[in-house]
């Protein structure tokens, strides 16, 4: 089995109109400074490929040794708009901790 | 001496009776009912226009016939945002409740001024441009016009003005979830409103709880070995002990499942939240960037280091607009060559709808792609495709037509394909669009009322 990102950190989804937001909370110190280093807003939009239409924002929070994602046009129009059958995109941080991950 | 607040909702049709174990406790001094997500409104307007004295959740009759009466008891104010659309109406309805329970003296405030469906015309002639938030677009190029909710959402003064005169429930309409929260702090602490930092701690505190059960082990990863199913249905809400300074301490309810771990905070701390050094509300803007965080013991979380910013300018306000409709179908497609039966279930549908005005349509694939879009890989030769097909229209009628025409390829269509009877009968499903715009502070004037008995 690869590694996957869900082995370094955990994490929950909400949802604003269209706009969902991804914590990714290290489970170590160690595991924050990787991810701090290499889980990029550019490597997260990649990653998510057509979940995310907009781009994507990356806030950092040393203080809780977490990271926060904006992902812009994430849910297919949002609340009842969305033709998804998790329009709240409830699941995404299942979405993002599933990528593949190869520590530093 | 802390002040507690408990958190008995969080969602319209969460368990409101969580009030009862936190109140016959002595856990609380305070406690909030958080009932508006951003679609709620919308739900709610749609019971208005069956009957224009509804408009207003269900959960507060419960609240007042369950809570009230031990809360009045106890001089424990009760707060909501559940007054919805017709805070009015909830607010003649929980003092008949109390009326009929016998709580003499009891006093109930209604907060309105909120909903500013009625003036949008007005709003845009004084000046206000009304742009959607998220795409910058002026409303006057929305493409259609249908609003069916617009409310401003309102800071914690006018709580903090009901609960100062004596109110022993407020209720309200759309007031901002963590400002619900704030509101029983500010009277209790008389904390000035440009005391940044203690307003910012008071909002945080709100923020966490909030979501009730989401802070003490519900929709929680790191909980997941921690928690049993059977343990989930009884959590035990989330309270926050908040000391004069703004620093709390966040703990639940004693004796009942789940638990507060510093995870469980973080979770909930990041939830529904953009850039957390300026997490923006009526009252103040918060930053969440200072904060530390200690446990301090079992399902005790102390939070301290708050700081907060001057509050905004301008409000939010939500509009909610009609703006289509849309339909579910379900199909199943086993194997043999189940992606050849998909082209051709596609390519049937498509001929059938032909002159439909139909929007838009979506497949996806249950239990292979449904939720991960492309970050799922589509197995080559599957054994069953569960097929979810949603298509709009800007009216139910053409739906239905579009499901009829389908009807008429029952035997004609792929082999083996099946379809979901329940997703047969269903009705068309309205699509409110939501247009989060900004309006000037001084547009709005909140007003305070009370119902005694």
């Amino acid at each position: 089995m690869p590694k996957r990102l869900y082995d370094l950190a955990y994490g929950r989804a909400g949802d604003k109109g269209n706009i969902a937001n991804i914590s990714v909370i290290a489970r170590t110190p160690a595991a924050y400074r990787d991810i701090k280093a290499h889980l990029t807003a550019e490597r997260v939009k990649t990653h998510l490929g057509d979940l995310v239409q907009g781009e994507v924002v990356r806030y950092e929070m040393d203080n809780i040794e977490a990271l926060n994602f904006v992902c812009y046009e994430a849910l297919d129009g949002g609340g009842t708009r969305s033709l998804r059958i998790d329009g709240l995109g409830k699941a995404l941080a299942g979405a993002l901790l599933a990528m593949e991950w190869e520590s530093a | 001496m802390v002040f507690r607040i408990g958190s008995a909702e969080g969602f319209y049709g969460d368990n409101v009776l969580s009030a009862l174990p936190m109140i016959r406790g002595g856990h609380v001094d305070a406690i909030c009912f958080e009932a508006l997500a951003e679609l709620t409104l919308a739900i709610l307007q749609k019971d208005r226009m069956k009957d224009p004295s509804r408009g207003y959740t269900f959960d507060i009759d419960l609240i007042a016939r369950k809570v009230l009466p031990e809360a009045f008891a106890r001089k424990i104010p009760l707060i909501t945002n559940g007054g919805g659309l017709n805070p009015q109406g909830a607010g003649e309805k929980v003092r008949q409740i109390a009326e009929q329970l016998g709580l003499t003296g009891c006093k109930i405030a209604v907060v309105s001024g909120d909903n500013v469906l009625d003036r949008l015309d007005d709003l845009q002639a004084a000046g206000e441009p009304l742009a959607n938030l998220d795409t910058g677009q002026p409303v006057t190029e929305a493409q259609n016009q249908f609003w069916v909710t617009g409310n401003v959402y309102l800071g914690a003064a006018p709580i903090v003005e009901a609960l100062q005169s004596g109110a022993d429930m407020v209720i309200t309409g759309r007031v901002a979830d963590p400002c619900l929260y704030l509101a029983p702090l500010v009277a209790h602490y008389g904390w000035g409103w440009d005391e940044w930092d203690k307003l910012a701690s008071g909002i945080v505190a709100g923020h966490l709880l909030e979501c009730t059960g989401q802070v003490v082990g519900g929709n929680s990863l790191a909980s997941i070995n921690h928690i049993a199913g059977t343990d989930m249905h009884n959590l035990g809400y989330p309270i926050a002990e908040v000391e004069p300074d703004g620093s709390f301490v966040l703990t639940k309810t004693p004796g009942m499942n789940g638990h507060v771990t510093p995870e469980t905070v973080k979770e909930q701390l990041l939830y529904e939240v953009h850039d957390p050094g300026n997490y923006i509300t009526p009252d103040v803007v918060a930053n969440f960037t200072t904060l530390r965080l200690a446990h301090i013991g079992k399902d005790r979380v102390a939070v301290s280091g708050v700081t907060g910013k001057p509050r905004p300018e301008k409000l939010k306000l939500n509009l909610n607009r009609l703006e289509g409709y849309s339909r579910e179908l379900i199909y199943t497609i086993g194997w043999p060559e189940a992606w050849r039966k998909f082209e051709q279930m596609k390519g049937m549908m498509h001929a059938a709808w032909e002159g439909l005005p139909i929007q838009r349509i979506a497949y996806s694939f249950l239990g292979v792609n449904s939720l991960y879009g492309s970050v799922a890989d589509l197995p080559d030769d599957p054994l069953e495709l569960i097929v979810r097909v949603m298509f709009t229209a800007p009216d139910a009628d053409t739906l239905k037509t579009a499901v009829r025409r389908l009807m008429n390829d029952g035997l004609s269509g792929p082999a083996g394909l099946g379809i979901s009877g329940t997703t047969i009968g269903q009705d068309a499903r309205p699509i409110i669009g939501l247009w989060p715009t900004l309006v000037g502070r001084d547009k709005v004037t909140p007003c305070v009322e009370y119902y005694e008995v």
